[in-house]
């Protein structure tokens, strides 16, 4: 009884109710494809397990050896043997034929929105470029974590990596995509409504794989053309003489040399361009031009809504999401407000207080020599308090 | 007579004895001077170990005794002819050989002289593992098959695929593809009938893969002797502003062994084709049907196009993938492509398009207009 009731206990855990993963709640065309294919296959496998199950317990039941005479040993019986090649042959070819349908489905052209996806050690960089969802993109914008799309639009991401294959995998929009590093794969993609569709790093890709995600956040055609022209923006330079001012300055000393934020200029009115080739293995950091329109960093793993706000933006419905999104840390806020209600600062702090301590990476000086000092991950700049302050007043307008 | 051991050294002797004569004959200067020197130390240091051998019996016996050289074991002849004294003397010259020459030769001795010693160990042990040479014979086999049939197999299939090799080398790139398809389907066919035809007798099998196998080999030594076909010439082109970006002084091919066939269809950023009209254009997977001339590239990450030459001339594509700070320009050729053929060119660039002081595109040097601006964010 016991042990039937943790049986049963464990089966229904399995069953978790929310589930955003789950590759049995398809929420667009392409996973839908894929679900018309694997469910029907996974009820007439399941069905034909359990056939199989109960004969085996039928037969260990039915046959032990009660001390009854030997059964009749023969060798052979040809129509069992050719049954038995036949009905296998004839379900893998019934299986095969919607398969290779879906193949042939999911490779439809009709795409309107081109992404560039590139994986690395331990987080997700996206470029736009063109036009996306009839969305003009002037300049090149670059996100990273967070998949920023217009619903209901066939969109196609171009994978790859800049160091080790990685694996891009949004369980409700489509299945994964290896990143390999050198080649470029292509992965279609189609959300039915705004939301948000979570996701993560699918081949182990080292230390901090586990703490590689990713979302697909998908808006109106309307919503989207706001989130593009609010990332297209030119750079505004924080008031003089606020805290944000001198956090400008200690960005452009402590940060620039990996991270981009596009229009910043430096003293001498030159634009200030990262170089994190000079300083990382895969070449590249986030951009964090507009840092504060994504909800989660770092591999998209740690909060920047306070998890009040970030049940509020996942639970709302299709219609509320998009304005709720593009508001982002500022939910909730009332439009004079000068601290954002849902900002989790103590995230962002943290992290730059320490980044190791919260994903562990590559990036003290003991562990780079073996790659000319280059580092995995964001390294630990031994900032003081006060530059955090200023650094999180700079970074809170870069929204 | 000759005992086992003896007979090893004097065999190496021999062996030394010639090596030193061939040695002295055909090298000259301080190397053939110095192999030689090597050899003829050789050949005193084994022809007194064969002495010694010869005096002891191997070892087995106190070399005083009367009559020994009857009755010891090492003196009794063997159950049958052991051809591995010789093989390990092969070996061992070999060695010698091969330190004054050739590393190739001294490997090869190696695996020679282990193979002889093992085989050679074995044979002793199971000569006398038991008074009844029947069983004898199969202790040996059953320890000794489990490494040689391996072993000679491998270097059974090498050689067969060693001469198929030389024969597609030598048959031009289309008949040779033929022959790999008749040559399988053939295999293949055959394998069938016979795995069918329960009665077919085992020498049949036997002989017909053996005079397969010695046909096969036969060609491949032929093809080897006649030579590889020539591989297909790069054109070249004359004008020496084209080779300029690439190559300096303007002289030979940026890859003179390019097939022009790109196996590599998938997994580029783009395919770029120069059009017969002189346009330059570049589409990409999964999205047929639009012609960039412009195209999107992530930073740091090292990528490929493939270009097509659909133009009526010999034509290079060539990237211009920036100008960043204390660093020359980075350009990268594909080499001359033939009408109708295509080429790789693989890149990485570090850097965005704001650092760069000149632009980043792809050329067709000499076809005006034959451009695709490279963005990268
Ligand atoms: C040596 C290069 C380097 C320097 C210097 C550096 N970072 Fe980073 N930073 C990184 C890398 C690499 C990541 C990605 C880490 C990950 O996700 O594992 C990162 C991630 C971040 C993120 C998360 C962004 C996102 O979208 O996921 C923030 C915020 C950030 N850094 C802020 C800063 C600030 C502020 C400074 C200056 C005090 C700074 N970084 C200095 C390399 C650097
Ligand atoms: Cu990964």
């Amino acid at each position: 009884m016991a042990v039937a009731a943790f049986a049963a206990a464990v089966l229904f855990a399995g069953c978790a109710q929310d589930a955003p993963q789950d590759t049995f709640q398809p929420k667009g065309p392409n996973a839908r494809t894929i679900d018309d294919v694997q469910r029907p296959l996974f009820y007439v496998a399941g069905i034909v397990g359990l056939i199989v199950f109960a004969v085996i317990g039928y037969s260990i039941i039915r046959f032990k050896d009660r001390g009854q005479d030997m059964p009749e040993q023969t060798h052979g019986k040809t129509w069992l043997e050719v049954t038995l090649t036949v009905i296998p042959a004839v379900i893998l070819a019934g299986v095969a034929i919607p398969t290779v349908a879906a193949v042939f489905d999911l490779d439809d052209k009709s795409n309107e929105c081109v992404i560039n996806v590139t994986g690395q050690q331990w987080w997700w960089e996206y470029d736009y470029s063109g036009t996306c969802g009839g969305v003009e993109i002037t300049q090149p914008i670059v996100t990273s974590g967070e998949l920023v799309i217009p619903a209901d639009t066939p969109v196609l991401l171009r994978i790859t990596s800049r160091d080790v294959i990685h694996s891009y995998w949004i369980p409700a929009l489509n299945g994964k995509r290896d990143a390999v590093p050198g080649r470029l794969q292509t992965l279609r993609m189609e959300a039915d409504e705004p939301g948000i569709y979570t996701g993560q790093c699918t081949e182990f890709c080292g230390l901090s794989h586990a703490r590689m995600r990713q979302a697909a956040v998908a808006l109106s055609t309307a919503d989207f053309q706001t989130w593009v022209t609010n990332q297209l923006a030119a750079y505004v330079a924080p008031e003089a003489g606020t805290l944000a001012a001198t956090g400008e300055g200690t960005f452009v000393n402590q940060c620039s040399r990996c991270h981009q934020v596009n229009g910043l200029v430096a003293a001498d009115g030159t634009p200030v361009l990262a170089e994190p080739d000079l300083y990382v293995v895969a070449g590249a950091a986030p951009n964090l031009t507009n840092l504060m329109t994504r909800t989660a960093i770092a591999g998209w793993t740690f909060d920047l809504l306070t998890d009040a706000c970030r049940e509020q933006l996942w639970n709302a419905s299709p219609e509320e999401f998009g304005s709720l999104y593009l508001q982002g840390v500022w939910m909730n806020s009332g439009p004079d407000a000068t601290k954002p209600v849902c900002f989790a600062e103590a995230t962002l702090r943290d992290w730059l207080r320490d980044p190791a301590a919260m994903k562990p990476n590559y990036a003290s000086p003991d562990q780079v020599a073996s790659t000319g000092g280059l580092t995995r991950g964001m390294p630990n700049l031994n900032l003081t308090e006060d530059q955090i302050d200023q650094l999180i007043a700079f970074l809170l307008e870069r929204k | 007579m000759f005992t086992t051991g003896s007979k090893m050294f004097l065999g190496a002797t021999t062996l030394s004895v010639v090596a030193a004569v061939v040695f002295a004959a055909s090298q000259g200067g301080a190397v053939g001077l110095m192999s030689t020197v090597g050899l003829v130390t050789a050949v005193i240091i084994f022809a007194f170990l064969a002495g010694i051998n010869f005096f002891t019996r191997d070892g087995n016996t106190p070399s005083m005794q009367q009559g020994v050289e009857q009755t010891s074991s090492a003196a009794q002849a063997p159950v049958g002819r052991s051809m591995w004294p010789l093989g390990a003397a092969v070996g061992i010259g070999g060695l010698i050989v091969g330190a004054v020459s050739k590393p190739v030769v001294f490997k090869v001795s190696v695996v020679v002289l282990l193979a002889a010693i093992v085989e050679w160990m074995v044979q002793g042990w199971s000569e006398r593992a038991s008074a009844d040479h029947r069983y004898n014979a199969n202790v040996r086999s059953r320890m000794l098959n489990a490494l040689e049939f391996p072993i000679l197999a491998t270097i059974g299939a090498g050689a067969v695929v060693y001469a198929f090799s030389r024969v597609l080398l030598t048959a031009n790139p289309d008949a040779g593809r033929w022959i790999f398809v008749v040559i399988g389907a053939l295999v293949v066919t055959g394998g069938f009938l016979l795995a069918g035809g329960r009665t077919t007798p085992k020498g049949t099998v036997a002989a017909i893969c053996t005079i397969s196998a010695v046909a096969l080999m036969g060609v491949g030594v032929a093809s080897a002797i006649s030579g590889q076909r020539t591989i297909h010439p790069h054109p070249v082109i004359d004008d020496p502003s084209q080779k300029a970006l690439c190559l300096e002084g303007g002289e030979g091919e940026v890859d003179e062994h390019a097939s022009q066939d790109v196996s590599l269809k998938s997994s580029v950023v783009a395919n770029i084709y120069l059009q017969e009209d002189g346009d330059l254009v570049a589409l990409i997977n999964g999205y047929s049907g639009i012609e960039y001339h412009e195209l999107t590239v992530p930073r740091s990450a090292r990528l490929g196009v493939i270009f097509h030459n659909d133009s009526g001339e010999a034509q290079r594509l060539t990237g211009r993938f920036g100008t960043f700070p204390d660093q020359p320009e980075a350009v990268s050729c594909t080499t001359a492509v033939h009408p109708g053929k295509s080429a790789y060119l693989g890149f990485e660039i570090p850097k965005t398009n704001a650092a760069s002081s000149t632009p980043l595109e792809f050329i067709v040097p000499g076809v005006d207009g034959a451009t695709i601006q490279i963005v990268v964010p």
